[in-house]
């Protein structure tokens, strides 16, 4: 006999809270609801890690002590990862950090962060995804994918729902938008509202845009017909409820004018009303971002002195391991596979740390690993949605090992 | 003894913009097992315009290389099923277009999305995961 658990699933930063899993003797025997990320995500890993020092197993007491050893004798510690950890690690995370005068960075400092960052300082509209099903008459995906990226996000929130206010659905209640690079399985569904730009020129589309929403005659420099962007402007100038969806095609092209970005929200609720979510990957990357800011009043890149915490850009992950980093503890991330081979030398040239419930490319390199519960499955605790909402994770398997936050406690009280 | 004068023969080279996208398939794998050959099936490709690969002279699922200022690696191609625009190429993100990447910036940001590549066809094996 099965025993069904109702799960938030951890695959990404939708949170998807009503997937069904069957378990019985502690083993999963089906699962419904979930896309294919988070079937693979609850499932869980084929090769999970085992606790290692210098590649050699040993009991997760050494590896602690190993890892406690490393990061007090480092001169220019960094603790980097954070995203796939519930808030409560990240806040312990963060304790670590100025217990060390270590600096703290997630996958933010090149991702998200930049919007969420302008939606923490109050210069950016944003509402939550509930609002975005009831109410959202025009949906905006720029640079992004979520068809691909949160799979059902189209289909829980964005697009595709019967909401309150738009009872006719898609057919007739909603117009779905894409901008991007290539036709992606998104802008496949957008079908003739999607707009392909040459890579990199989310800036000038942009400005042509804000030209329309003024009235004045847009200029491209590239081969697109003019009537379909004033066609655009008119739709985003007449909607009710208006969502922009940023992804990381839209933020790369426009990282140094991300003012640009602020003034186009701005425009268009001058004329309609209009909200941006940042399409955010890991399931609680948003959390380190708000967490750090509760505590530091930045949102990533930092580093803790005696006088108090910095940040800056010398301080994000890719400067660090370019010149300062001499020791890394890594946290349910995997940046042999996912930073730029570039920097694979210096990432493996330092002692690397690695808490992780799986192995990963990075476990081959690193000198110290520590299993850990894997967090919303085995470990429970709290998360922020893509959207900013606080969801709360509750775990349905039991198991002995410790959570990401027990290790980074311990390595705390170790310390000390 | 015949010789094969075409292993002297340099592959032509050209000039590519790889833009990186996810992938909800090699996404899912990735958390089975990223150092499955799974994974490196879903990962090692590039998608090219099918025009342009004929132009390049390029069968689809031949091997290339791919070689930009700060590494290169060996993928397997794959035609586009709809057209694209010239010069640009597709894959997902993985360890094999990360090797490509360009880390001279000073803004905390890698060159992730668009990399300058030159595309050559290759007999050498697709590039394994370290």
């Amino acid at each position: 006999m099965s025993d069904i658990t109702t799960w938030i699933c951890t695959g990404c930063a939708l949170l998807c809270e009503d997937i069904q899993v069957y378990a019985a003797n502690g083993q999963i025997e089906k699962v419904e609801h979930a896309c294919m990320m988070g079937k693979a995500r609850v499932t869980g890993c084929k090769h999970t890690a085992k606790p290692m020092v210098d590649h050699t197993e040993v009991t997760i007491d050494k590896a602690i002590s190993k890892a406690v050893h490393i990061l007090k004798n480092a001169d220019n510690p960094v603790l980097y990862g954070w995203g796939n950890s519930t808030s409560q690690a990240q806040i312990a995370g963060i304790e670590l950090a100025r217990v060390l005068n270590a600096v703290i960075d997630s996958t933010s400092s090149f991702c998200q962060g930049i919007t969420i960052n302008e939606i923490l300082q109050g210069h950016m509209p944003s509402c939550t995804l509930e609002e975005v099903r009831e109410k959202a008459d025009v949906i905006l995906y720029w640079g992004a994918d979520p068809m691909s990226s949160h799979p059902r996000h189209l289909s829980k929130y964005s697009y595709f729902p019967r909401g309150d206010m738009r009872q006719h659905g898609y057919e007739e209640d909603r117009k779905a938008i894409a901008i991007d690079v290539r036709q992606s399985r998104t802008a496949k569904i957008c079908k003739d509202m999607f707009y392909r730009i040459p890579p990199g020129s989310d800036l000038e589309f942009m400005k042509a845009l804000l030209d329309a929403l003024d009235g004045k005659v847009p200029k491209l420099s590239f081969d697109m017909d003019i009537k379909r962007l004033l066609e655009l402007a008119t739709l985003l100038k007449q909607c009710e409820f208006g969502v922009i969806f940023a992804g990381l095609g839209l933020v790369y092209s426009i990282k140094e004018d991300i003012q640009i970005l602020s003034g186009l929200i701005s425009k268009l609720n001058e004329l309609s009303n209009f909200s941006l979510i940042p399409m955010v990957g890991h399931f609680n990357m948003r959390g380190f971002n708000h967490n750090l800011f509760n505590e530091t009043g930045y949102i990533h890149s930092v580093k803790f002195t005696d006088k108090g915490p910095l940040s800056g850009v010398e301080y994000s992950i890719i400067e660090q391991l370019k010149g300062n980093a001499d020791a890394m503890l890594i946290i349910g991330s995997d940046p042999l596979a996912s930073l730029p081979g570039a920097l694979l030398e210096q990432i493996e040239n330092i002692p690397l740390i690695l808490i992780d419930p799986c192995e990963n490319l990075t476990t081959r390199a690193a000198d110290v690993t520590i299993p850990c519960k894997a967090s919303g499955i085995e470990e429970g605790g709290t998360a922020y949605r893509m959207d900013g909402e606080i969801i709360e994770l509750s775990p349905f398997i039991q198991s002995n090992g410790m959570s990401d936050e027990m290790i980074i406690q311990r390595i705390i009280k170790e310390i000390d | 003894m015949a010789v094969d004068i075409g292993k002297f023969i340099k592959a032509p080279e050209y000039n590519v913009t790889i833009v990186t996208y996810r992938d909800v398939f090699q996404s899912a794998v990735c958390e089975e097992d990223r150092l499955s050959s799974e994974y490196q099936d879903l990962s090692a490709v590039i998608i090219l315009d099918a025009a342009q690969m004929k132009h390049m002279g390029i069968v689809e699922g031949s091997n290339v290389r791919l070689t930009s200022k700060h590494g290169s690696v060996v993928v397997k191609t794959r035609a586009s099923q709809q057209e694209e625009q010239k010069n640009i190429g597709f894959m997902v993100n993985s360890p094999w277009s990360n090797a490509l990447v360009s880390i001279d910036t000073s803004d905390g940001f890698p060159g992730y999305k668009h990399i300058e590549v030159t595309i050559a066809v290759s007999k050498d094996e697709i590039t394994s995961q370290r």
